[in-house]
């Protein structure tokens, strides 16, 4: 496993995609948060109005909108609760596994490796690597935009800041098995930037919520990736916080178990 | 080119079958490659070669049967490190160089030693690439680096399926002083290719396959005997010409190969058969010596039934 995961750190690191996907998050939360700037702020309210961007009517009831905001908070919602950043890393996920299946090096790759659970693993790894640099990433992004926009939010405590991104990256890693799976399964594009459309930006996961509260079952909807990374805490609290490891080290092993039978029952 | 090792079976495979949706792709195959001979797999398009392959490489599974690689299955991981695989396409990473593609598979190896790398690059004349993209390359430099990439590792089996496809001549001649070069050092090549004009120059034994069945396999020195010269000609009235032949010459063998055409096995001069004909008034259109090749026999082999 670790032979195909030196390999594919290599190729990760060589390929623009990683930097291009990387690049699309971290801009969109400075876009985002020069606008939470813009409304929010009494500065940021001037030079919106100065601009021409908003009237002093717009922004009459904008008065509180940074009320209880921390800087945990402004990540989760410039890039995370909404499904954003599943959604693009979801994507690069597809374009690095399809990638393998189009070129064909998947040939050369499975005549050396027989045990095709070393395949599946590593691409997981190499996802859970990427996860764990953009996501930090992104958080010293909204550090420094807080800053340079005149410390609009207070920082969140270290202990937050690290128990939220642990589960977060827990569940991204599950979706990246997801989006895996479906490449195995399908080796289409088409197939897994759909997946990674669809479940990323919670376009699947919306309807079922509102169809399963109809028979009174939509809180088990809260065990799911896209709505555990929506909702889970910001803080540890309780142990019953803690669900969101359970449900993403459970769709991660879920994934990782299917994609790997079914690689071992394909031929290439 | 005997090697002395031709006892043992660099592959075998027992009873090989792959069944797609009903279909047999290959039925009950015995192939048996012993060990430095370069073999020439050889059939039609959708006679099974590539599947078969495949499944000698491990990338597909067998419906049934098995293949055992220098005695041992092909799931024993120190069988795997002993071949190397190029079968259909060359799988390259479009938007790297063919260093890195070669890297990339020495990873996949684990092969610290970038010697390799640098050593398989030189034999396929990839070495001045530079910084040019694999997605860049001509059809004949993809197919070298897929070579590049199956010598990785310094494998005893060699599986090469269309290895010269889109190759110039010079590059033709190149894969086959390689090959050549190969089988001296000891290695076992199993090699596919349509242009089989270009296999006889190497292959050392042959395998024919029709319809995912092994028709034959056949050293280099059976081939030659079943290739003998014959005398061809070709008439206006078969039916007449062809009893008048073998009354005329007892000791030879005539066959019909075409409507017009009649092919005469053994000794005998070509003058006395042309006068023969022609004092008979059997008008004959042209006459000559031939002798079989490797197309020609397999073409005689793909008109039989299985």
């Amino acid at each position: 496993m670790f032979r195909l995961l030196r390999m594919d750190l290599y190729r990760m690191i060589r390929s623009k995609s990683v930097y291009v996907c990387m690049g699309i998050l971290l801009l969109m939360i400075m876009a985002s948060l020069g606008l939470v700037w813009l409304v929010g702020t009494p500065q940021g309210q001037e030079v919106a109005m100065r601009i021409g961007l908003f009237t002093a009517a717009d922004l009459a009831d904008e008065t509180d909108t940074m009320a209880g905001v921390d800087t945990l908070i402004m990540l989760r919602q410039s890039s995370m609760d909404g499904g954003v950043y599943n959604l693009i890393f979801g994507i690069w996920v597809m374009l690095f596994v399809c990638m393998d299946y189009q070129s064909g090096f998947i040939k050369n790759v499975m005549a050396v490796h027989q045990n095709r659970w070393n395949y599946v693993a590593a691409k997981i790894a190499t996802a859970g690597i990427v996860s764990l640099l953009y996501l930090p990433a992104q958080y010293l992004v909204v550090l420094m935009m807080n800053r340079l926009l005149g410390d609009m939010a207070p920082c969140s405590p270290l202990r937050d800041v690290l128990f939220y991104l642990s589960w977060a990256w827990l569940l991204t890693v599950a979706f990246a098995a997801l989006v895996i799976l479906v490449c195995v399964w399908t080796r289409s594009v088409a197939a897994g930037a759909l997946t990674a459309v669809l479940l990323g930006s919670g376009m699947v996961q919306g309807p079922m919520y509102a169809l399963l509260s109809m028979v009174k079952m939509g809180d088990w909807m809260k065990y799911t990736i896209y709505h555990a990374l929506d909702q889970g805490p910001n803080r540890f609290t309780a142990p019953s916080d803690l669900y969101v490891y359970a449900v993403g080290a459970g769709f991660l092993a879920l994934y990782m178990a299917a994609a790997g039978i079914l690689l071992k029952k394909q031929d290439i | 080119m005997n090697t002395g090792k031709e006892n043992e079976f660099a592959v075998e495979t027992r009873g090989l079958s792959k069944i797609y949706g009903g279909k047999a792709a290959v039925r009950d195959l015995n192939l048996r490659v012993g060990e430095g001979q370069i073999y020439g797999f050889i059939g039609r398009n959708g006679a099974g070669k590539s599947t078969t392959l495949k499944m000698i490489s491990g990338l597909a599974s067998p419906t049934r049967g098995e293949v055992r690689l220098f005695g041992k299955p092909i799931s024993d991981p120190a069988v795997r490190r002993r071949l190397g695989v190029l079968v259909e396409a060359a799988g390259l990473y479009p938007n790297m160089t063919a260093r890195q593609n070669v890297v990339m598979k020495a990873r996949c190896m684990g092969l610290a030693d970038e010697k390799s790398v640098d050593r398989v690059l030189e034999l396929t004349g990839l070495t001045d690439t530079g910084k040019k993209q694999a997605k860049h390359f001509s059809m004949g430099m993809k197919q070298r680096l897929g070579v590049a990439l199956a010598l990785l590792g310094n494998p005893d089996l060699l599986i090469l399926d269309e290895p010269i496809n889109g190759l110039d001549p010079e590059g033709i001649k190149e894969l086959r002083q390689l090959v050549l070069g190969l089988q001296e050092e000891g290695k076992t090549i199993l090699l596919s290719s349509h242009i089989l004009g270009e296999l006889s120059k190497i292959a050392t034994n042959y395998g024919i396959i029709k319809d995912g069945q092994l028709m034959e396999q056949i050293t280099r020195g059976e081939l030659e005997e079943k290739c003998q010269d014959y005398f061809q000609v070709e008439v206006a009235d078969v039916r007449r010409a062809l009893p008048l032949i073998q009354e005329s010459f007892p000791g030879i063998q005539a066959e019909v190969s075409d409507t017009r055409i009649i092919r005469i096995y053994g000794t005998m001069e070509g003058a006395d058969l042309n006068r023969k004909l022609a004092e008979n008034q059997v008008p004959v259109y042209a006459s000559g010596f031939h002798h079989m090749d490797l197309e020609e026999y397999f073409l005689e082999r793909m008109g039989e039934e299985v």
